[in-house]
C-alpha cells in the first residue's frame, strides 16, 4: 500500500542528493541546479503531506506554489549574479571567489 | 528676610566660584581673585543673617532626599546649631581675610587663578563639612578638604620639598581617614542611617541606659575610630608629622590650614560627635591623654625650632592638643571657644609671618632681629597674636585657655592639671621667644632693606588683630540675655561665665613670667641660656630631632613599605603583566594565526560546516525525543 | 499500477538528481535536471495534484531550464568540465548519506498510516489562494517584480565611459 512515508523517503533522497551537489560542486551554475533539486524535494514533501492529510485547507499546495514562485525568482537573480561574476572575474569557479578569506 | 534655610548657599557659592575662576577668571577684575573674595564675602554676610536667625529662632536642620539604596535613604542636608554656625563664622571670616591678603601676597605668581580657585574650593569643602547633617556628606567634604590641602601645600610643585610635604600631608591624613570611614560604617551598621541626629538619639538612649540600637562596645570602638580620623586632620601625635612640613605651601595657605580649615575639621568632628564619645566615656580619657601628650611634645619642639613658620606650626599642634584635652575633659565649650580664639590669633600670626617673609625674604628667626624698626605694623600684629596665644589676660587666648584649665581641673586627675600648666608655660615661652628674637634686639644690615606690608596685606592683619584682642571677651557675661559663650555653645545644658580666680591668676602669672623670662634671655641677655641647655640637653636634642618620629616613619617606609611595594610591583610586572595580560593576548594571537588558515573564503567549506551543525542539532534533538 | 508508477517515477527522480550532481558536462547536468523535474511532476500526478504538475512542467521545464541553458551559453562553457567537483566531495557524500539516514529514520519512526489521497478541486484552490492567502500572494508578486528588476540591474552591461 502506498503511504505518505514512501513519498517522504523519495523526497529525503532527492534532498540529500541536492545537498551533496551543493557541497561537492565547484561551478556556480551546478550549485544552482542542486539547489533546485532541494527545492523540489521540499515541494514534493509538502504536496505529499497536503494530499494525504489536509483535504480542506490546501496549505501544503499553496506553500508549494509560493516555493515555486520564490524559486523562480531566486534562479533569475542568481543567474544574473553569475553572469555579473563571469563578466567581472572571467570565471564561474567559486574557488576564485574567496575575497572573504584571511 | 534671609534666614537659615539659605545656609546651603554659603558653601555652594564657593564651589561655584571654583570653575568660574579657572575658566573665566581672566575676564574679571583681579584676575579671578575677585570672584573668590566675592563668594567668600557673600558667605560671610550670609553667615551674619544665619547667625541672627539662629539667635532669634533657635536651631534647626534641613534635609533633602538624595537617593534610595536598598531601603537606605541618603540625604543632603545641613544643621544649623550654635556649633556649626560658630565654625561657619570662623571659616568664612578667616578665609576672607586670607584671600584678601593673598591678592597682594601672590600677585606675581604665574598660577594666580589656580591658587584662588583652590582656595575657594577649600573653603567650600570645609563649609560643607561644617554644615553636613549626615556622616556620608561629612565624609565626602572631609576628603575634599584633604584633597584641597594637598593641592595647596604642593602649590609650588616645581620645588621638591613642597611636593614631598603635600604627599606627606595627604598620605598621613588619608591613613587616619580610613579609620574615620570604618567608624562611620560601624555606626551605620547599627543605627541603619547616616543621619547624625538619629545616631545621636541612639547614643543618648545608650547613655541613659535605655534600649538603644547601639551597643556600648561598638560605640567605644566607633568613637575611637572617629577620633583617629580627627587625630589625622587635627595633627595629634603620632599623626602630627604632616603639619610642620605643610608650611612648604604659600604662607597664607598655612594661615588658612592652621586656623580655619584643615586642622579645625578634627576638633569640629569630635565636638560634633561628642554625644557618641560621652556614651563611651573611656574614649574621652584617651582623647584627653592624646591631647595632653600632643600639647607637651609640640610645645617642647616649638621651643627649639628656629624657623618662624615651624615654630608657629608646632604651636598650632600644641594648641590643637589643648583643644583635644579640653574635649576629653568634657570642656566642650572651652574647646570650641579656644578653636576660635586660636584660629583668629594663629591666622594673624601666620599673616604676620608671611609679611615678614614678604618684607625680608627669610624665615629663620636667627637671621632676624629688630624687625620692629622696619615693619612696626607687622611686629605689632605678631605681638598681639603672640600674647593672645601666650595667655596674657584680656587678650582672646587667655579666656579660652582659662576655660580649658577649668574643665581639666574639674574632670581630670591632678597630674593632668600639672602637665597642662607646664604646657601653658611652654606655649607662652616659645611665643615670647619667637617674638623677641625676631622683632626685638639689633637690626642686622641685610634686613635694613625690609619693607612694611602693603595695604591689602595690612588690612586683614588689622582686622584679625582686633578680633585677637577682643574676641575672648565673649566669654564674659555682658547682658541679661547673653551669659557668656557657655550659654551659647554647649552640649547638654548651658552654663554662665565661670572664673576661678586662683586658676586665672595662676595661669596669667605663669604666662607673664614666661614672657619676662624670655625678655630677660633674648632681649636683655641678662640671663644666660647655656646652663639650661646643658641641663636639658637630652630633651632638647630629642625635641630638635622631632622625637625621632619622622625618622621612624621614614625608616618604616624605606624598609617595609617600599620593600613590600617592590615585591608587589614585581608581581605585577611578572604575573599580572607578562603572564596574565600579555600571556592571554599572546595565546589568542597565536591561536588566531593558526586558525586563520581554516578561514578559506570558500563558500562550500562554510556550507559544509553549516550542514554538519544542522545535522548534529537534528541528531541531538532526535536523541532527546527518542529518549523522552 | 500506482505502485509501479511510483517506483518508476522515483527511480527517474533520484536517477536524474544523481545525474545532475555527478556529470562533468554542464549541459548534460541541465538535461538531467529537466528529466528529474519532469519525473517530480509525474509524482504530483500520482499524488492527485494535477494542477501543480502542470505548473511544475511550465515553470521548471519551460522557464528555469531555459534560463539555466542561457546562463551556461553566456558564460565560458569550456571551463566547466574542469571545475565540476571540488576537493571536499567525499565529505559531501558522508554529509548527504548522514542527512538521508537521519530523515529516513525520522519518517519511518514517525510514520502514521495516512493512506487516502485527496483530490483537490482547482476552483477551491484558486478561491483559497485569492481570499485567505491574498496578502502573501501580493507579496510574492512584489518579490517576483523585484527579482525581475534586480536581475536586469545586476546583469546589465555598463556603458563604458
Amino acid at each position: 500500500m502506498l503511504t505518505l512515508m514512501h513519498f517522504q523517503i523519495v523526497s529525503a533522497a532527492l534532498f540529500s542528493v541536492g545537498l551533496y551537489g551543493v557541497l561537492a560542486r565547484r561551478s556556480a551554475v551546478l550549485i544552482l541546479m542542486s539547489i533546485e533539486l532541494m527545492l523540489n524535494a521540499v515541494n514534493l514533501n509538502l504536496i505529499a503531506i497536503a494530499s494525504f492529510t489536509d483535504p480542506e485547507r490546501f496549505t501544503g499546495f499553496i506553500i508549494a506554489i509560493f516555493v515555486i514562485t520564490v524559486g523562480a525568482a531566486e534562479v533569475g537573480l542568481a543567474l544574473a549574479i553569475v553572469l555579473r561574476m563571469f563578466r567581472n572575474r572571467g570565471t564561474v569557479n567559486i574557488d576564485e571567489i574567496e575575497l572573504m578569506k584571511w | 528676610m534671609i534666614g537659615m534655610e539659605y545656609a546651603w548657599l554659603i558653601p555652594v557659592l564657593s564651589f561655584v566660584a571654583f570653575p568660574l575662576i579657572l575658566l573665566l577668571g581672566k575676564f574679571f577684575p583681579g584676575k579671578g581673585s575677585s570672584i573668590s573674595i566675592g563668594a567668600m564675602g557673600a558667605g560671610f554676610i550670609l553667615f551674619l543673617f544665619v547667625m541672627a536667625d539662629l539667635l532669634s529662632n533657635g536651631e534647626d536642620f534641613f534635609s533633602y532626599k538624595w537617593f534610595d539604596v536598598g531601603g537606605v535613604e541618603l540625604t543632603w542636608g545641613f544643621i544649623i546649631d550654635p556649633l556649626s554656625v560658630s565654625i561657619l563664622g570662623l571659616v568664612t571670616f578667616v578665609a576672607l581675610m586670607v584671600q584678601i591678603y593673598s591678592v597682594s601676597y601672590m600677585k606675581d605668581d604665574p598660577r594666580f587663578n589656580w591658587y584662588f580657585g583652590i582656595q575657594a574650593f577649600f573653603a567650600g569643602s570645609m563649609l560643607t563639612l561644617v554644615l553636613a547633617d549626615n556622616f556620608l556628606l561629612l565624609y565626602i567634604a572631609w576628603e575634599l578638604v584633604g584633597l584641597c590641602s594637598y593641592l595647596l601645600i604642593g602649590f609650588w610643585y616645581e620645588r621638591k620639598p613642597a611636593v614631598e610635604a603635600a604627599k606627606k600631608a595627604f598620605i598621613t591624613t588619608r591613613l587616619a581617614d580610613v579609620a574615620l570611614l570604618v567608624g562611620i560604617l560601624l555606626l551605620f551598621k547599627q543605627v541603619g542611617s547616616f543621619s547624625m541626629s538619629e545616631t545621636f538619639e541612639q547614643a543618648e538612649l545608650l547613655m541613659a541606659g535605655a534600649n538603644s540600637a547601639l551597643s556600648s562596645g561598638t560605640t567605644l570602638i566607633a568613637a575611637l575610630l572617629i577620633f583617629v580620623g580627627a587625630m589625622g586632620k587635627s595633627a595629634q601625635v603620632p599623626f602630627h608629622v604632616w603639619l610642620p612640613d605643610a608650611m612648604e605651601g604659600p604662607t597664607p595657605v598655612s594661615a588658612l590650614i592652621h586656623a580655619a580649615t584643615m586642622v579645625a575639621a578634627g576638633i569640629y568632628l569630635v565636638a560634633r560627635t561628642f554625644v557618641i564619645f560621652e556614651a563611651a566615656p573611656d574614649s574621652l580619657l584617651i582623647v584627653a591623654i592624646v591631647g595632653l601628650l600632643t600639647t607637651l611634645m609640640a610645645a617642647s619642639m616649638a621651643l627649639v625650632m628656629t624657623d618662624l613658620k615651624q615654630i608657629l606650626a608646632y604651636s598650632t599642634i600644641s594648641h590643637l592638643g589643648l583643644m583635644m584635652l579640653s574635649l576629653g575633659s568634657f570642656g566642650y565649650t572651652a574647646a570650641i571657644f579656644h578653636l576660635m580664639t586660636h584660629g583668629f590669633s594663629k591666622a594673624l600670626l601666620f599673616l604676620a609671618a608671611g609679611s615678614v617673609m614678604h618684607g625680608i625674604g627669610r624665615t629663620d628667626i636667627r637671621q632676624m632681629g629688630g624687625l620692629i624698626k622696619v615693619m612696626p605694623l607687622t611686629a605689632l600684629a605678631f605681638g598681639i597674636g603672640a600674647v593672645s596665644l601666650g595667655g596674657i589676660p584680656i587678650f582672646a587666648g587667655f579666656w579660652s585657655k582659662d576655660e580649658i584649665l577649668l574643665s581639666v581641673l574639674d574632670h581630670r586627675h591632678p597630674i593632668f592639671m600639672i602637665l597642662v600648666l607646664v604646657a601653658v608655660f611652654l606655649s607662652a615661652l616659645y611665643m615670647a621667644r619667637a617674638f623677641f628674637v625676631a622683632f626685638m634686639g639689633e637690626l642686622s644690615d641685610e634686613n635694613r632693606e625690609g619693607h612694611e606690608a602693603p595695604a591689602l596685606m595690612a588690612i586683614p592683619m588689622i582686622l584679625l588683630s582686633i578680633l585677637a584682642v577682643t574676641f575672648g571677651l565673649l566669654a564674659l557675661e555682658w547682658t541679661d540675655s547673653f551669659h557668656g559663650i557657655g550659654s551659647f555653645i554647649f552640649v547638654h545644658e548651658g552654663h554662665g561665665f565661670e572664673f576661678n580666680l586662683i586658676l586665672g591668676l595662676g595661669s596669667a602669672i605663669l604666662a607673664a613670667s614666661a614672657f619676662i623670662i624670655a625678655w630677660l634671655i633674648y632681649v636683655k641677655g641678662s640671663v644666660p641660656i647655656s646652663p639650661f641647655k646643658r641641663t636639658f640637653a637630652p630633651i632638647i636634642s630629642m625635641a630638635e630631632r622631632k622625637y625621632y618620629l619622622d625618622s621612624m616613619y621614614q625608616g618604616f617606609i624605606d624598609r617595609v613599605v617600599l620593600v613590600f611595594s617592590a615585591l608587589v610591583a614585581k608581581f605585577d610586572r611578572v604575573f599580572v603583566n607578562d603572564v596574565a595580560v600579555n600571556g592571554v593576548a599572546e595565546s589568542v594571537k597565536r591561536s588566531a594565526f593558526t586558525l586563520r588558515h581554516h578561514v578559506t573564503g570558500l563558500m562550500y567549506n562554510y556550507a559544509f560546516v553549516m550542514v554538519v551543525g544542522a545535522i548534529a542539532l537534528a541528531a541531538a534533538w532526535w536523541a532527546v525525543a527518542v529518549k523522552g | 499500477m500506482t505502485w509501479f508508477l511510483f517506483i518508476l517515477l522515483s527511480v527517474m527522480v533520484i536517477g536524474g538528481g544523481l545525474g545532475v550532481v555527478t556529470t562533468r558536462n554542464v549541459v548534460h547536468a541541465c538535461l538531467f535536471l529537466l528529466f528529474s523535474l519532469l519525473a517530480v511532476a509525474g509524482l504530483y500526478v500520482v499524488l492527485l495534484a494535477e494542477f501543480l504538475a502542470v505548473v511544475q512542467i511550465f515553470i521548471y521545464g519551460g522557464a528555469i531550464i531555459i534560463v539555466l541553458l542561457f546562463a551556461i551559453m553566456l558564460t565560458r562553457s569550456e571551463e566547466y568540465p574542469s571545475i565540476s567537483d571540488n576537493s571536499q566531495w567525499p565529505l559531501a557524500v558522508v554529509a548527504g548519506l548522514a542527512l538521508f539516514s537521519l530523515l529516513t529514520a525520522t519518517f519511518v519512526v514517525n510514520s502514521r498510516s495516512f493512506e487516502v489521497m485527496h483530490r483537490v478541486a482547482l476552483t477551491d484552490l484558486g478561491r483559497n489562494l485569492f481570499t485567505d492567502w491574498a496578502l502573501p500572494f501580493e507579496i510574492a508578486s512584489i518579490v517576483l517584480l523585484l527579482a525581475l528588476i534586480g536581475s536586469i540591474v545586476i546583469a546589465k552591461v555598463e556603458r563604458r565611459r
